[in-house]
């Protein structure tokens, strides 16, 4: 079959790679009919997530059709249609039983990496390095999906792959961000990254009460999607302080909540931004913290920070003194998919969210090389890209907003 | 009151117990060597040279420490432990906690067959009487060796103790410990294990093997065990059947 391999930095390949097979019972192989390139493949695709191999498959947003299943599969049949979250979860553990479905205990077979450097483990993600697991990712024409009775959830008919494909990550993760701000009647959420998951996490905020929602980029493009996709007002950190201006925006209280959903590349401006580019390049930090500080800043006290970007070690200058001024709370990391599912599945048959109104994007698998290259330079008022896998798929056409 | 100072002496003694990782000859010349350091340094900075100087006493009091208490900072961050390795032989101690309650894996313990299924150094364990067992382990370049044990305790849902007897190449002995986990959380296993590597030329093949095994094996082993026993199954990443 086809595959996107990662080869190195900056380097992906479209490469051709033995089929998978069903390996353990509870397995189903599933052709993937749609799958998508993330904000978080980009980390990889520059570099920036240790322990990935040359040759590692990657891709961890993709549905499709289940092709064969292994014998203690009862939830599922050959030919259903299905959602397969990103995190890969075993079902039996203490944190899948809590519903904490990313922290699973067992899905990890290279657990003690992540115990090493973080004290813990995660749980194994689809294609995204050998500290999540070394699976192999969806951005290929067949998966092999383990556990596939605890995490998948079948599309109901009459839906389109592309309205449910983001349901696998971007939607529940910018989902999960909104539903940490514990919004209440009245509230303001202020949104760092007007990228897939900054824009659903404002849709999502919006979902969940919140009367305002503040996108915050540097793209005007992305600030345009913003304001016309999810009613935002915008700023743009290039032009304005930040934390100023939202005081200005809120009465001089400052946002609610806010939600990072930028992560380790964050951008800011000035002498700032240069510390932590040097400081990164340098591995004297691996992680950017622009975004973060300007979180911490702008907060109204008591108010909650919600962490949906992507961090995967350490940062400098984190202002521990204001988040304990202010008596902030810090929530984070990946997203529970399985815990949002049926719900976000059945917003979407009400047809209440389209996810798939940010894709901008669509290609054919074969041409993931140019889609990453055009994604990670942002051309193209490139948001996001959608893969099929079909040799004859059409080629490369924007959306009609 | 009484049981609860008894316990904190016994953990406070356990603490000390573990602190201690340099062995005597390589603390005999810390302390000198440290002293000798200190004193260069204290000159370094009387000629001025204060950054070199300063350095010079730095690392020459770290030595001094190392010397006088018999803990490494850097043997404890890299897990290094002369004064076990050499003397009383190698200690690992691992615990996980399992969710299933104590004697369901006590019982898939007590059949030693299953040992395994998840101890990656073992190639078998065969049961041979009521007490006594056969084992096989192989190490790195396909080595193997091979010894008899005997269980000294086993007390069904908490504790099975075990050491080789007869002329084993690793002498060993090891004691495993079922605790129910607190809030339903299930068992938390707790395995101690104490390998004595031989010396000599007779014995090189056999230490490489007792060399290969250390507390990231055994993490490694117990989250095997815990898969096999929450999941059915050791978890696997793998794309196809080998």
């Amino acid at each position: 079959m086809r595959a996107v391999c990662w080869h190195g930095k900056q380097d992906v390949r479209v490469d051709t790679v033995p089929d998978p097979e069903i390996v353990q019972k509870g397995d189903v192989i599933v052709k993937v009919a749609l799958t998508c390139i993330c904000g978080s493949d980009l980390h990889l695709y520059n570099g920036y997530v240790p322990t990935m191999k040359k040759g590692d498959i990657l891709g961890h947003e993709f549905v499709g059709e289940i092709v064969a299943a292994g014998p203690a599969v009862t939830r599922f049949r050959v030919g259903d249609r299905v959602i397969v979250p990103f995190p890969i979860s075993c079902g039996a553990c203490w944190y899948c039983k809590h519903e904490l479905w990313s922290l699973c205990d067992n899905s990890n077979p290279n657990s003690w990496m992540m115990e090493h450097i973080y004290g813990d483990t995660g749980g194994g993600i689809f294609g995204y390095s050998h500290l999540y697991g070394g699976y192999a990712g969806g951005q290929a024409e067949y998966v092999r999906v383990p556990f596939a009775d605890v995490g998948l959830e079948k599309i109901p008919d009459g839906i389109p792959y592309e309205q449910v494909v983001l349901l696998t990550d971007i939607m529940p993760t910018g989902y999960q961000a909104a539903v940490y701000c514990n919004i209440n009647p009245g509230d303001t959420v202020a949104v760092w990254g007007c990228g897939p998951v900054g824009l659903l996490a404002m849709k999502s905020a919006k979902l969940l009460g919140a009367e305002r929602v503040i996108g915050i980029d540097r793209f005007p493009d992305r600030l345009q999607m913003a304001h016309s996709q999810c009613q935002a007002e915008v700023l743009n950190y290039e032009e304005v302080d930040v934390a100023e201006q939202l005081q200005n925006m809120t009465g001089g209280r400052g946002p609610d909540s806010c939600i990072d959903a930028v992560g380790l590349e964050a951008r800011g401006t000035g002498i700032e931004d240069v510390y932590d580019l040097v400081k990164q390049t340098l591995h004297l930090e691996t992680d950017r913290a622009s975004a973060l500080r300007q979180l911490v800043k702008a907060c109204r006290k008591g108010g909650t920070l919600s962490i949906t970007g992507v961090y995967s070690g350490f940062i400098d200058k984190f202002p521990m003194g204001a988040i304990f001024a202010k008596g902030l709370t810090l929530r984070g990391g990946q997203a529970h998919v399985h815990k949002y599912l049926p719900h976000l599945v059945k917003l979407v048959a009400e047809q209440q969210i389209d996810p798939s109104s940010i894709i901008t994007h669509r290609m054919s698998l074969e041409d993931a090389p140019e889609g990453y290259r055009t994604f990670v330079k942002k051309q193209d008022s490139c948001i996001k890209i959608a893969l099929k896998p079909e040799h004859a798929a059409q080629k490369s056409e924007p959306a009609s907003a | 009151m009484e049981t609860s100072t008894t316990e904190q002496g016994r953990a406070y003694r356990g603490q000390a117990h573990t602190r201690v990782n340099v062995g005597p000859a390589e603390r005999k010349a810390s302390l000198a060597g440290g002293a000798a350091l200190a004193l260069s340094g204290l000159w370094s900075v009387g000629r001025r040279n204060y950054l070199s100087g300063l350095a010079m006493i730095a690392s020459g009091g770290m030595l001094l420490y190392r010397g006088q208490t018999g803990h490494c900072g850097l043997y404890e961050a890299i897990g290094v432990d002369t004064v076990h390795t050499q003397e009383s032989g190698l200690r690992i101690e691992k615990v996980v906690t399992i969710g299933l309650p104590p004697h369901q894996v006590y019982e898939f313990w007590r059949r030693l067959e299953n040992l395994p299924r998840f101890m990656k150094h073992l190639a078998s364990v065969q049961v041979t009487g009521e007490r006594t067992s056969h084992w096989k382990a192989v190490g790195p370049g396909g080595l193997s060796t091979e010894w008899d044990a005997e269980m000294m305790e086993d007390t069904p849902g908490q504790q099975i103790s075990w050491h080789s007897v007869g002329s084993a190449d690793i002498p060993n002995k090891g004691t495993v410990e079922f605790k129910e986990a607190p809030g339903n959380r299930g068992t938390e296993v707790r395995v101690i294990i104490d390998y004595y590597p031989p010396g000599g030329t007779a014995g090189r093949a056999a230490a490489r093997i007792a060399h290969g095994l250390n507390a990231q094996q055994l993490e490694e082993d117990l989250k095997r065990l815990k898969q096999i026993l929450e999941v059915g199954e050791e978890t696997t990443a793998r794309r196809t059947v080998e």
